[in-house]
């Protein structure tokens, strides 16, 4: 389907269905009610076809290019109709999941993922292994049709609203590095998945601390092969980097354009806030269009790799810009007022200091695009 | 828009102009050597990517063409040629570098070599919120030295008084904002091909440069700044490519604006992993970091584009949608 048919077909769709996907809560709403309003979302989208588009007919998807399930997340994002973070789950696991996953598994499986009936989650960093991801120790030992599954996670977001967890493990010796580890689907429900929530600073508890104690795992949710389980995570990557990443910098634009109608309406016209703004508004659509790029690399067939590393750094500087500048021009509302819009311009603020360090730290990516792309061989 | 050309003539014409760039380092006979390679053909063909190319090659090469000249010219719907030459805004400003008072017409702006072997000068003046062309004797604007910062290259600051009755004021044909776009885009290339030179330069430097018994690219501090300036451009490089599809003014600010940012902070960046040898005469660093901070001055820069830009969104109260997919 041609994407701007799709997207006027989506658009008259969701200004006749407004007050029914509209959240029913005033603010950010609680969390549980997040959750419900995001799986309330993704069904309407799913029952109505939307939502099928840009999935394969293998997962009961209505296939077409992924820049279809770009166009739809980034509508939602700009009406603020549902909570991000849920949804970026699904753009991040469920590819590498339909790609590497046995097909009868990820037939039975994905759909109800995709339709939001339920989340799932992703294991991957543990105490000791954060940006160094490839020395992660919790371990999976054969044992009798499966996997025993011991060990530490952590950083593990939406598990108390998740029914499946992404989960790589250590299969090989202890120091094997990336070449020992596997990846499995596990069900968070298993007996021996116990989890503490951990609070973040700006009061939410998006993620936990999770132990494996003897979990066992059958042999068919393995995902790709024993101990291919770094070609699944890198396999992930470029997913994070494309659709995600769109749907997120189109909640960065709805926050900023609200924060220009803001700052017009306060009779601001100094030098200074039209600055703070005009370099928020280029940080943005460098980002915008780096990734504009990386979308159609991604529906023409091509391979995504190391570069979308300078798509992170971006979407990050466009983050932390848009930021700034809301505490610096409306002065004292994150820091002193309490009513609905200023907490959610608080939350967000202290939100976009977590921009640099999730999905591979500020620091990594820069390391990646110095060795990688810069080719300025091994660092001392 | 006209028929995009094919992407294998379009490597063979920059290849040639980098080529007759690199051979003709004066700017008159620079002009020459393109004007034979067909460049006036190509500005009408295809305007944006033609200018793309030829400023892409520019800017790698630091050549002082004055190509400049003929975009502003084209897309105020003038035909083009070595006789004509336009006035540029003054540094950092995007409005017409003149205004009328009284009888006399005040001149305050920009123009490149090509005002010395010119016949006649473009000329755009505001009065009471709109903008005039009109076209004047060149003779008028010559004589002024090129220096500045940069004696080599093209452009240097003009301030005169000129008779109403020397001045032929013509039909606008183009407007002023579309000619301040195509030059912003124009010289947002440029930028990025004297960025990506200065880059490569450093790079090339940090990898044979051996201290403390390694090469310092070995070191994180230098490597992140390497990192840093390549993000930049890259990110400004996707906005100056989108400017081919979408000829939005505000898009070509940005690209402008984003482009200047870039090549400031790589120069920066690249002239401390320089260190020592890049703040001599000796290396060819220094030719390039300054034409960069003279093309930033250019219809806007990386200090002022970003309060226009913010103007301009804080008075539609929103901020449009500028990149589709």
């Amino acid at each position: 389907m041609d994407p701007e048919t799709f997207r006027r077909d989506l658009e008259a769709w969701l200004d006749a269905n407004d007050e029914e996907l509209s959240p029913p809560y005033e603010g950010a709403g609680s969390m549980d009610e997040q959750i419900a309003h995001y799986s309330l979302v993704k069904r309407a989208l799913y029952d109505s076809g939307f939502g099928r588009y840009g999935w394969p007919e293998s997962v009961n998807g209505l296939g077409g290019s992924p820049l279809l399930r770009a166009i739809v997340g980034e509508e939602i994002n700009l009406r603020g109709l549902a909570d991000p973070s849920p949804w970026t789950m699904i753009e991040v696991l469920a590819p590498t999941v339909i790609d590497f996953a046995r097909p009868e598994i990820a037939a039975r499986l994905v759909p109800p993922f995709i339709r939001g009936d339920e989340m799932w989650c992703q294991g991957f960093s543990e105490p000791d292994a954060g940006s160094d991801l490839a020395s992660i120790s919790c371990r999976a030992d054969k044992t009798d049709g499966g996997w025993a599954v011991s060990g530490q996670k952590i950083w593990t977001s939406f598990i108390q609203y998740a029914r499946r967890c992404v989960l790589l493990v250590r299969t090989g010796e202890p120091g094997s590095a990336h070449r020992g580890i596997t990846a499995l689907l596990v069900d968070v429900d298993s007996p021996g998945v116990s989890y503490s929530p951990i609070e973040t600073m700006h009061g939410r508890h998006d993620f936990a601390e999770v132990h494996y104690d003897e979990v066992f795992v059958p042999d068919e949710r393995l995902i790709g092969e024993e101990n291919g389980g770094w070609q699944v995570a890198m396999d992930i990557l470029p997913y994070e980097r494309s659709t995600t990443f769109w749907h997120r910098g189109a909640l960065l634009h709805r926050r900023f354009s609200d924060l220009v109608a803001q700052v017009a309406a306060s009779g601001d016209r100094s030098d200074t806030a039209a600055r703070a703004l005009g370099q928020a508004f280029q940080s943005l659509v460098a980002f915008r269009s780096r990734s504009r790029d990386t979308q159609h690399r991604l529906a023409g067939g091509q391979q995504l790799g190391v570069e979308t590393s300078i798509d992170k750094i971006l979407i990050t500087s466009a983050e932390l810009d848009l930021f700034k500048a809301v505490r610096d021009l409306l002065g004292g509302v994150v820091e002193f007022d309490d009513d609905l819009a200023a907490a959610m311009w608080r939350t967000d603020y202290l939100y976009s200091k977590a921009a640099p360090i999730y999905g591979g730290t500020a620091e990594i990516q820069r390391n990646i695009v110095a060795r990688r792309l810069l080719d300025l061989g091994p660092e001392s | 828009m006209s028929e995009l050309v094919e992407a294998a003539d379009l490597a063979l014409l920059a290849n040639g102009f980098e080529a007759a760039m690199a051979e003709a380092p004066d700017p008159g006979e620079a002009d020459q050597a393109l004007y034979d390679l067909g460049w006036a053909d190509l500005l009408d063909a295809a305007p944006t990517q033609g200018a793309a190319i030829a400023f892409s090659a520019l800017g790698k090469t630091n050549s002082a063409a004055s190509l400049l000249d003929d975009v502003v010219a084209h897309a105020l719907g003038m035909d083009i040629s070595l006789a004509l030459c336009v006035v540029f805004p003054a540094p950092h400003q995007t409005i017409p570098p003149a205004c009328r008072h009284g009888n006399a017409v005040v001149v305050d702006g920009l123009v490149s070599a090509r005002v010395e072997s010119a016949a006649t000068a473009v000329l755009a003046s505001e009065a009471e919120g709109s903008v005039g062309l009109a076209t004047i004797d060149a003779t008028l604007l010559q004589g002024s030295a090129a220096g500045g910062v940069d004696p080599g290259g093209a452009f240097r600051r003009v301030t005169a008084e000129i008779p109403a009755d020397a001045i032929s004021l013509m039909a606008n044909q183009g407007t002023w904002d579309s000619a301040v776009a195509a030059a912003q885009v124009a010289l947002a290339h440029q930028l990025l091909g004297e960025a990506r030179w200065m880059l490569a330069e450093a790079r090339q430097h940090a990898i044979d440069r051996v201290q403390f018994g390694r090469a310092v690219a070995s070191f994180q501090a230098i490597r992140h700044k390497l990192a840093e300036s390549l993000v930049l451009i890259e990110g400004a490089e996707s906005v100056a490519q989108g400017c081919l599809h979408d000829p939005d003014p505000l898009l070509a600010a940005l690209a402008k604006s984003l482009a200047g940012q870039a090549a400031l902070t790589t120069a920066t960046h690249a002239q401390q992993v320089l260190a020592g040898i890049g703040f001599t005469a000796e290396h060819q660093f220094h030719r390039w970091m300054k034409r960069t901070l003279v093309i930033d001055t250019l219809f806007g820069s990386a200090g002022s584009l970003p309060i226009e830009i913010g103007n301009k969104l804080l008075s539609q109260d929103s901020a449009p949608r500028l990149i589709q997919l």
